[in-house]
């Protein structure tokens, strides 16, 4: 029997907020641990929840970037479940009302067609602490660090509109740019402020129906994210085939092994309306206001770079992967420096040679004002390719400027006839042989020695010129 | 030798002036003050400190009121059993006593100790600082002799506080002096809260109502079915809310831990089993049950809790205030179960339900009756309290 899968995501996306979800300490979960707490995140006696604003706001433009509708009516409810992360026994979060519903994003599928993956809700809730187990000598111990409780988080539930691990990846990459650009979230699986669960069932392909899930956790990127599903497709698949009965569980995805482990059953606790925390009511002015908040989305980004740029769906598309990239050609244009050739430099050498050196493209020294100096140099041939890429790596790593760094490190380029004339000569004399292929028209040759030329140059030469001279030379002497 | 009013006495001296000054007002350990021992009267938090003041706290110190001890409380102030609530005030060691009402405690303190007891409307009075157990039904009672003391820490202390944002933003009451006018102000009696009066406490509570028909008020019998479910929907709703909310109190990070756990989980657990007191635990174990195993009756409280509200709305609409009954089913013993604890409330539990102010009005002295109750509306307490002042007013022969 052929089987397909029904997969659903819950993705739980950290807001980057100053402050903690319900008190003012600093939401700063990689700080010395439990300097950021305070009796509210706590939970000393006594102490009473404070919504943040922030918090709001940002979850509300995170809705609105996905498509999805802000409910005019949401809630806080205690969602009853204990764990050592847990001590006060209740999460705070919206289980009944959520923030927002709907939505979705387009992806291409492996065939290349385009499809919709729904989301189903969006809800706000707090994060909980981080439990650290340690050797203290031989003795394993246990440490709570608060300082992530209380962190605010959305969790974006989707239909179960999955059939493939590709269409997961892809709805992630996409979610992940789509979050990134409207500013609510870092979204980093590799540092815990996107964390993803996946519930995979299967059924015989072509029926509708809905069999028991199972849960899976514990993946830290999105490609463990699709690892894992096609592991569980798969276990799934022999299971059924041999006669078991898929039960309802979690399991986690053990990323050295490349397998998926039972961890426990699933656990879904009741949920009790908290009146501490006030009913949240969004009017219509303020929903608007919030959408008017909403920078162009990368679809639509994509779209105009099309349409002003002339570049291909594919050049736009993969600069709008990530905002800061596409924001920086865009600056880059504005220096004027030709669309095409901005999108060449920053997708081939800038943002490789920023993210080799571990920064971010938005405050490495490399402002576009600095790269657009050095394109212009090289348009108007005072250095060739091969110095723009040795210029453009000084530029990362000091404050000089461009015309500094190519005349003090002797980067300029010579466009000099007598002395690349010169250099010609010498080169054709070292190398009758590939001189004699060029005559008997093995055309392979003339690059040959444009190379010579270039390396007798020091890198200096304009190549341009060379070849200018060369064909000339050789008309001359044949 | 144990101190038969106060777990807690302040040692320092009464300071400044204000609206309060010399007033001194005693609270309960679950009300925070800060470096107070503040334990709930539950094992869960010995030893346990206030960080800070409760903002209730903070307001009456502003005030010049004197914060002169903490009173003996039941666990978490779930009931009266093993409370001292009043007794500061019988043997005058205090003017006034805060008491945390989760189903009717200050009011029944109140008729104890004959002094009159107030049960603000919820969401008066900023609850920051306050460890409770129902967070949608409590608030915190006041018991005085006088009325126009209650009136002055209302004054104090009620209105938006902005570290508490489940406070609605619906306007403070007018305590402020108001006139009463009996011609003008017409007060309901709910017969179904009649129903369950034993023998003889009816004709004893229709008699206190003819004082009220004889200083010129006109009353207006009214009728509220469902008046039996309001404990239905406090058991339910209240206990689930309770058993949710009591989790924080984990005896772990303050309290008595247990000994002899294997490992952490099994410390929480052990912890949580050792902490609470037989009756709470009862209670606590209830709400997990309808937690985890009959969510549909829960769902269905909070549903009949809304109607209940509605009802009430409408009588409220047909009636300036309302007079009821308050019978205590147990004056001296202690109840031995949760459905003693819950009988002893049966005729204060409505305004824990539906959130509005109610008063606890002792009788005149030598009155065969023993008091009545005033309920109003959603923040009219400026306005019942004045009529509470103007009834006692009424007694002393005055106007």
């Amino acid at each position: 029997m052929e089987f397909e899968a029904v997969i659903g995501l819950e993705i739980h996306a950290e807001l980057n907020c100053a402050t903690k979800m319900f008190c003012d300490c600093p939401n700063r979960p990689g700080d010395e641990p439990n300097v950021n707490t305070c009796p509210t995140c706590l939970w000393f006696p006594g102490a009473i929840p404070r919504f943040s604003q922030e918090a709001l706001e940002k979850a509300s433009l995170l809705c609105l970037g996905l498509g999805a509708e802000l409910q005019p009516r949401s809630a806080f409810d205690q969602k009853v479940y204990y764990y050592p992360d847990l001590p006060k026994g209740f999460q705070l979060s919206q289980a009944h009302l959520p923030l927002s519903r709907g939505g979705g994003i387009e992806i291409t599928d492996e065939s290349g067609k385009p499809k919709r993956l729904r989301i189903h809700h969006i809800h706000m809730e707090e994060d909980v602490a981080k439990l650290v187990h340690e050797m203290e000598g031989r003795l394993p111990i246990s440490l709570v660090d608060f300082n992530r409780a209380g962190s605010p988080l959305v969790e974006i539930v989707t239909e179960p509109d999955f059939r493939t691990p590709y269409e997961a990846m892809e709805f992630l990459r996409a979610l992940r740019t789509q979050v990134r650009s409207v500013g609510s979230s870092d979204c980093s699986m590799e540092n815990g402020t996107m964390r993803v669960d996946a519930n995979i069932s299967i059924r015989p392909r072509g029926t509708d129906q809905m069999n028991t899930k199972v849960e899976v956790k514990n993946m830290n990127s999105i490609r463990h994210v699709g690892d894992a599903i096609a592991y569980e497709i798969s276990r799934q698949s022999a299971a059924v085939q041999a006669g078991e009965t898929v039960i309802l569980h979690t399991r986690l995805w053990d990323p050295e092994k490349k397998v998926t482990l039972p961890m426990r059953a699933k656990f879904e606790g009741p949920c009790v309306p908290d009146p501490a925390v006030p009913v949240i009511e969004l009017s219509h002015d303020w929903i608007e206001k919030m959408r008017s908040r909403l920078p162009e989305m990368p679809a639509v980004k994509a779209e105009r770079f099309v349409k002003q740029y002339g570049l291909t769906n594919e050049e736009a598309m993969f600069l709008n992967s990530d905002g800061e990239v596409a924001g920086y050609f865009e600056a880059l244009v504005g220096q004027g420096i030709a669309p095409r050739t901005a999108m060449h430099w920053l997708t081939t050498q800038l943002v490789p040679a920023v993210r080799e050196r571990k920064l971010e493209l938005g405050n490495s020294r490399v402002t576009p004002a600095r790269l657009a100096v050095l394109l212009k140099m090289l348009a108007q041939n005072e250095i060739n390719a091969n110095a723009a890429r040795d210029v453009l790596a000084h530029l990362i790593d000091s404050d000089e400027s461009p015309e500094a760094i190519v005349t003090a490190r002797g980067f300029r380029q010579v466009s000099d006839a007598a002395t690349l004339d010169a250099l010609i000569d010498r080169v054709l004399s070292e190398q009758p042989a590939a001189l004699a292929d060029l005559r008997n028209g093995q055309g392979k040759a003339m690059g040959f020695l444009i190379g010579q030329v270039m390396q007798a140059s020091g890198g200096k030469a304009n190549p341009k010129i060379i070849r200018e001279l060369l064909a000339k030379k050789l008309g001359a002497l044949s | 030798m144990k101190d038969s009013v106060f777990v807690y006495r302040n040692t320092e001296a009464a300071a400044g002036g204000g609206l309060l000054k010399d007033l001194r007002i005693a609270i309960q350990p679950n009300i925070s003050a800060a470096g107070w021992p503040t334990e709930a009267g539950s094992n869960a938090l010995v030893n346990f400190k206030a960080l800070e003041d409760a903002t209730i706290v903070q307001r009456l110190r502003q005030a010049g009121g004197y914060i002169c001890g903490s009173t003996r409380m039941s666990e978490f102030g779930f009931g009266l059993q093993d409370s001292s609530a009043g007794e500061a005030l019988r043997q005058k060691e205090a003017d006034l006593e805060l008491v945390l009402d989760l189903m009717g405690e200050s009011r029944l303190a109140a008729q104890r100790a004959s002094v009159c007891g107030f049960k603000p409307s919820y969401g008066l009075i900023s609850r920051l600082g306050l460890i409770g157990l129902i967070p949608s039904m409590e608030c915190c009672g006041v018991l005085s002799g006088s009325l126009r003391n209650i009136r002055d820490i209302l004054k104090a202390v009620a209105g938006p506080d902005e570290l508490d944002f489940s406070l609605p933003n619906e306007g403070t009451p007018d305590f402020s002096t108001q006139k009463v006018d009996p011609k003008k102000t017409t007060i309901g009696l709910i017969t179904e809260a009649l129903a369950d009066l034993p023998a003889g406490q009816e004709k004893m509570f229709r008699a206190s109502v003819d004082d009220l028909k004889k200083a010129g008020f006109s009353l207006r019998e009214l009728s509220l079915p469902d008046f039996s479910l309001f404990s239905l929907v406090h058991k339910i709703a209240g206990s689930v809310e309770a058993s949710s909310c009591a989790g924080r109190y984990d005896s772990v990070r303050y309290g008595q831990r247990a000994a002899g756990a294997k490992n952490w989980n099994d410390m929480y657990l052990l912890s949580r089993g050792a902490a609470f007191g037989l009756l709470l635990k009862g209670y606590l174990l209830q709400g997990a049950f309808f937690q985890f195993e009959r969510y549909n009756a829960y769902e269905d409280a909070c549903r009949i809790r809304a109607r209940l509200l509605n009802d009430m709305q409408r009588l409220t609409s047909q009636a300036d205030f309302l007079v009821l009954p308050l019978v205590d089913h147990d004056p001296s013993g202690t109840p031995a179960s949760l459905a003693d604890t819950y009988a002893q409330f049966t005729s204060t539990i409505f305004a824990s339900v539906t959130g509005q102010p109610a008063l606890y009005l002792p009788p005149a002295p030598g009155a065969a009756h023993s008091g009545f109750q005033l309920a109003g509306p959603r923040l009219s307490d400026g306005r019942l309290l004045a009529l509470g002042e103007y009834l006692l007013n009424m007694r002393r022969g005055g106007k």
